[in-house]
């Protein structure tokens, strides 16, 4: 499958501010593998990073999600220690996701999520569900060299919405907007 | 006009090397970066600014700022602005509101005329009879009248309205000393806060102060600007505090928008909003010229504007009395200082256009432009009252006080009591601190509590007592009132008449009069009226005004503009991942709850024709989708659907229908087994939602024993309907490891298999269109591929893609029910026919003791086909059923097309037991009043009701 054509909902989109204040990428072809039962050592609301560049979220109490690289679905689940009382369901074609990053990703954020993302509540590493623009999301926030960046998934069908609501938020910040991803 | 601009001032705020032009009532006028509107057109000479709502009075600055009832006016396209407040801008065109033809020649002044019958509840006792003169005579008439200015919402040009969130430690409402120095404290103290100001720059008072109130300011701006823990706002307002601190701030000096609206969860909110001052009530009080000693002082010494030239100064306290210091120093002749601490008082003031003269109690008249009135305060303790806070009236000090609040709210400034700048400072930063403690100890639990949080380093904070020294309460003389009758309420054109005339009708409880007399009910919100309006209220009933009460201040403590409300218009829509491909190929689009469709491609019944004949494709993404996985799915299903689901094979699809507690359809769907333990549930579009929540919370909570988990895959996999005669051959030609012959893949059966190259596909022999078809389900990334690759290797065959009406046509040949559309929130399952299926003698199934119930009962309704005997007429979808020629209603159509393949309209209806036997013929209500006879048909199908063509 690795051969074929990943057809994003977001089309690719990788949106910046000249500035380099903020900036909107399609992050959609990531692979996604949801975890439900006995899983891994990363508590509910925290995340990590193995070396080899997954990195396992706690999603949900007794639910995971293995993020990696694109076409890299089945590395990742042969490396799930599976049980019986273990389900595995890639959702990488399920979820639409992108990563909002820069100085102000914080504040553009926060026009259209009302979690509080201070620092010491929502630090590098954690992991949440909100609504994103009226949209249920999962959102982690995965800094990257001290800037900040969250990664926003969402179900792939409102993709195509929430990247436009999401840019609209951080248009105020300087991110250039092509028109075809108006919000209004 | 004439320039009235002052010699520079210590404390101006105008830039007066920056002129702005703008226009008054179609005239150019200049004013002054730093000015407001008002005070630019004051500086110009500008005396009557507006007139007012009932009787037309003429009406000039009176409080110059946010609440001044007068200052209402229209600047471009956005009505209602304050004046006052606002900041004047190149190019403003601004106006005056509710005249006609002009301000100056006001027809709407013959009000005054039939004054007497615009007395207290005049709302209530005119416009009644004759009634027919309602709809074309009063209403046009009183729109006419109607106050508030113009939207002009076909051109208006100002931005979109905006919305943030916000989680301050600490909310400050108010920046005057008292709430800079908490914001100080709360901030110094390791506190996020946030500083919100009603005026265009912060300091309150100390703006229009004397050189040490001025220089006590400057330090505390510059040490608020150098606190990075502190946010400010200005030209903003806290217009509402909601439970658990929630508080809303619309902000006006956002550069992007006209107004914001931050909706912050605050963890200490401190009260800061100062006081505002109280007007007097006595004949004339509305007179321009006739203004509060705020306004005189703000004019003079914020933007150099010389009031008047003959001022009588009626003063009650130390800010009347700076006043008159301040009229001197700008050069006017303060001819008369009426101290009301000696017994002295104000009787009359006299004039239209402007103020000719004062009549005092003791009977000296004294000619004079200028009467600035210095007699009390009200505390604006809105915020406090949303937060179920009543204050109490402390006659001593002739105002309202704060009394066992919360302890997330805390007070400060005037609101708390009186006190030098020194006082104020330190009152106020030490409630900031003591803010600051309290909501850090709460982000201490916060952080502990949260899962995404870092655990909080150490123990929470050591709580502190309250130590602060109260504010002094100053005694003050209760001055409400002179012995002549005045405006109450200047907005609304209230006067102290109408109250004591009100109270004499019977409605003499403080809310009832606000009710029958709007009094407090115009844009200010009672800031003005409140305190008098009880005190009068108190006169005419004999009472103390203690013990009268006061109305309630509810949200918002001032005017927002309903665009603000809205903000940022977010409406999710879903999309599926060939809705692009229906778009560029001319599909009409068709939102269907949150999922844009395509509805048709041009010609439905074209569509539907060449499903019925070869072979077409319908993207069906929306259909509810959700894996199960585990080794209890069966007894899952067993629970949630009517029928049985234990004994299905691996490989094996079954429809089932859900119903709610109360047995009434909820949803329906095939589930396929793909695996021992792995299991593959479709829903309705609208439903899978509601499905999936349904499905874990009777697994977290009905059973958390059984070993299933659920996941929704519905945007994971796009559904491709592959349907008609010809879709097996086509499909034969893109399916590489499925053998789809009817033996080896027969009819209700499910496979998972490549498609077109693409692995990991769910193929079900299933269909909703009466043919031969397959249900593709492919990875969404993929599903393009494949959807050209059917139509594509199909071309031979004419595979084209058909669209929402046209499956909608083919189904309702078929007999097929839509859950919510043949049914509604009554629909039983014996309604929806769905006898054979119900198993009532299971153990355990939603609903059951109501299916038990329902399947007991004759008198439901029945879910029926019907042909109406003309074929060529269509009655609408809802069109009723009716007893005959009565106006008894027996049914109603819930489905109705035209069929293509019959050549003959068909419908769905849901009718009366009575009328449901097959041969029945029926009367249907047509829109257009005609009643037609139908018949009931045997089967729900209207086509093949034996399935021949979809099981071959």
């Amino acid at each position: 499958m690795s051969d074929l054509l990943f057809q994003s909902p977001l089309n690719k989109a990788e949106l910046t501010s000249p500035g380099g204040n903020i900036g909107l990428t399609d992050e959609s072809a990531t692979t996604k593998i949801l975890v439900r039962g006995q899983g891994p050592a990363v508590a509910y609301g925290q995340s990590k990073l193995l070396p080899n560049g997954t990195l396992i979220c706690g999603s949900r109490p007794d639910e995971w999600t293995f993020l990696a690289g694109p076409g890299k679905s089945a590395e990742v689940q042969a490396g799930i220690d599976q049980s019986e009382a273990t389900t595995i369901v890639d959702i990488t074609h399920g979820r639409a996701m992108m990563r909002l990053f820069g100085p102000a990703a914080t504040q553009a954020l926060a026009k259209v999520c009302s979690i509080d993302l201070a620092d010491d509540l929502t630090p590098d590493g954690a992991v949440f569900s909100a609504s994103v623009a009226k949209v249920t999301c999962d959102l982690v926030r995965s800094d990257s060299q001290g800037i900040q960046a969250y990664l926003i998934s969402c179900e792939r069908s409102f993709g195509a919405y929430l990247i436009s609501a999401v840019a609209d938020a951080a248009q105020e910040f300087g991110l250039g907007v092509p028109a075809e991803l108006s919000l209004h | 006009m004439s320039s009235h601009r002052l010699p520079p001032q210590p404390g101006e705020v105008i830039d007066r090397s920056t002129v702005i032009n703008f226009t008054w009532n179609g005239q150019p006028v200049i004013g002054l970066a730093g000015d407001t509107i008002a005070s630019a057109l004051a500086a110009q000479g500008v005396d009557v600014f507006s007139r007012s709502m009932k009787y037309h009075r003429h009406r000039g600055i009176m409080t110059a700022d946010h609440w001044d009832p007068n200052l209402s006016l229209q600047v471009d396209d956005e009505p209602n602005v304050r004046a006052g407040t606002r900041l004047l801008a190149e190019g403003m065109q601004v106006s005056t509101q509710n005249v006609w033809p002009s301000l100056q020649h006001d027809v709407g002044v013959l009000n005054k005329a039939v004054g007497r019958f615009l007395s207290a509840g005049f709302y209530y006792k005119t416009f009644m009879k004759p009634k027919f003169l309602w709809d074309n005579v009063y209403q046009s008439v009183l729109r006419k009248f109607a106050p508030g200015g113009r939207v002009h919402w076909k051109t208006s040009t100002h931005g979109a309205y905006d919305k943030r969130y916000a989680h301050p430690d600490v909310l400050v409402a108010g920046g005057g000393p008292a709430g800079m120095a908490a914001a100080l404290g709360a901030a110094q103290a390791g506190a996020s806060v946030l500083l919100v100001e009603m005026a265009p720059e912060l300091g309150g008072h100390l703006c229009w102060g004397n050189d040490a109130e001025r220089a006590a300011l400057d330090k505390l701006t510059t040490a608020v600007i150098a606190e990075a823990n502190i946010e400010v706002m200005t030209r903003s307002t806290v217009t509402g505090r909601y439970d658990h601190n929630w508080v809303a701030v619309m902000q006006g000096d956002h550069p992007l928008a006209p107004e914001r609206l931050v909706k912050a969860r605050v963890g200490s909110l401190v009260v800061a909003p100062g006081l505002i001052e109280r007007p007097l009530i006595f004949s004339g009080n509305d007179i321009p010229g006739v203004m509060l000693s705020g306004a005189a002082r703000r004019l003079i010494n914020l933007w150099a504007v010389k009031p008047g030239q003959r001022a009588v100064v009626l003063t009650a306290n130390a800010e009347g009395d700076a006043a008159v210091k301040d009229l001197q120093a700008a050069g006017v002749e303060v001819v008369e200082v009426v101290d009301v601490r000696t017994g002295a008082m104000v009787a009359s003031a006299v004039g239209k256009s402007r103020l000719q003269k004062v009549v005092l109690e003791d009977g000296r008249t004294i000619e004079a432009d200028l009467l600035v009135t210095a007699t009390g305060w009200t505390a604006p303790t809105s915020l406090l009252n949303m937060a179920g806070n009543r204050p109490v009236y402390d006659p001593q000090a002739a105002r309202y006080f704060p009394e066992n609040l919360p302890e997330e709210i805390l007070t400060s400034g005037g609101i708390a009591g009186n006190g030098s700048t020194d006082e104020l400072i330190a009152h106020g930063s030490a409630t900031g601190v003591l803010a600051a403690n309290r909501s850090l100890r709460l982000r201490h639990s916060r952080r502990a509590a949260t899962a995404r949080s870092r655990s909080p380093e150490g123990p929470a904070p050591e709580a502190l007592t309250d130590t602060r020294t109260p504010l002094r309460r100053e005694a003050h003389p209760e001055c409400y009132r002179a012995s002549t009758h005045g405006f109450v309420d200047y907005a609304e054109d209230v006067s102290s008449k109408d109250l004591i005339q009100a109270a004499g009708e019977g409605f003499d409880s403080i809310e009832l009069m606000k009710r029958y007399t709007t009094v407090t009910m115009g844009p200010a919100q009672g800031k003005l009226e409140t305190v008098n309006a009880a005190a009068v209220l108190a006169e005419s009933r004999g009472m103390d005004l203690a013990d009268i009460g006061t109305t309630v201040w509810r949200p918002p403590f001032a005017p927002i503009s309903l665009g603000a409300l809205a903000g940022r218009i977010f409406e999710p829509v879903r999309r599926s991942a060939l809705q692009d491909w229906h778009e560029a190929h001319g599909a009409t689009a068709l939102l269907a709850g949150q999922w844009v469709r395509p509805d048709h491609y041009g010609d439905a019944v074209a569509e539907a024709q060449n499903v019925r004949n070869g072979v077409g494709i319908i993207d069906v993404t929306p259909l509810g989708k959700i894996d199960l996985q585990g080794p209890d799915v069966a007894k899952l299903l067993e629970l949630v659907y009517v029928n049985r689901w234990e004994s299905l094979k691996v490989g094996r699809v079954r429809y089932g229908a859900m119903v709610a507690e109360d047995g009434v359809v909820s949803d329906d769907g095939v589930t396929g087994r793909l695996s021992e333990n792995h299991w593959l549930m479709t829903t309705t579009s609208s439903g899978a939602g509601a499905v999936w929540e349904m499905l874990e919370d009777w697994l977290q909570t009905g059973h958390p024993e059984w070993q299933v988990h659920v996941t929704p895959v519905t945007g994971g996999l796009t559904s491709i309907n592959v349907a008609g005669p010809h879709s097996r051959q086509l499909l034969e030609r893109l399916v590489s490891n499925v053998d789809l012959s009817s033996d080896a893949f027969p009819y209700f059966s499910v496979r998972q298999g490549t498609v077109a190259d693409v692995p990991d596909c769910v193929i079900w022999r299933i269909g909703f269109t009466g043919e031969l078809s397959f249900e593709v389900h492919v990875p969404s990334g993929h599903a393009l591929a494949v959807w050209e690759a059917l139509l594509a290797e199909g071309q031979d065959l004419g595979c084209a893609p058909f669209g929402v009406e046209a499956q909608r046509i083919l189904r309702l040949e078929k007999g097929h029910y839509i859950v919510g559309q043949d049914t509604d929130g009554l629909s039983k399952a014996p309604t929806a026919g769905l006898g054979g299926l119900v198993k009532l003698d299971k153990t355990d199934t939603i609903g059951l003791p109501e299916l038990r119930a329902a399947y007991q009962r004759e008198d439901l309704p029945i879910l029926v086909a019907v042909q109406p005997d003309d074929p060529t007429v269509l009655p609408e979808e809802a069109a009723q059923i009716v007893d005959g020629q009565t106006a008894t209603i027996l049914g109603r159509v819930t489905s109705s097309r035209h069929s293509p393949t019959l050549g003959r309209s068909i419908c769905l209806a849901q009718v009366a037991p009575q009328l449901a036997a097959p041969g029945t013929v029926i009367t249907v209500l047509m829109a257009d009043g005609r009643r037609i006879p139908a018949t009931v048909q045997e089967h729900h199908a209207h086509l093949d009701h034996q399935g021949a063509r979809q099981r071959v």
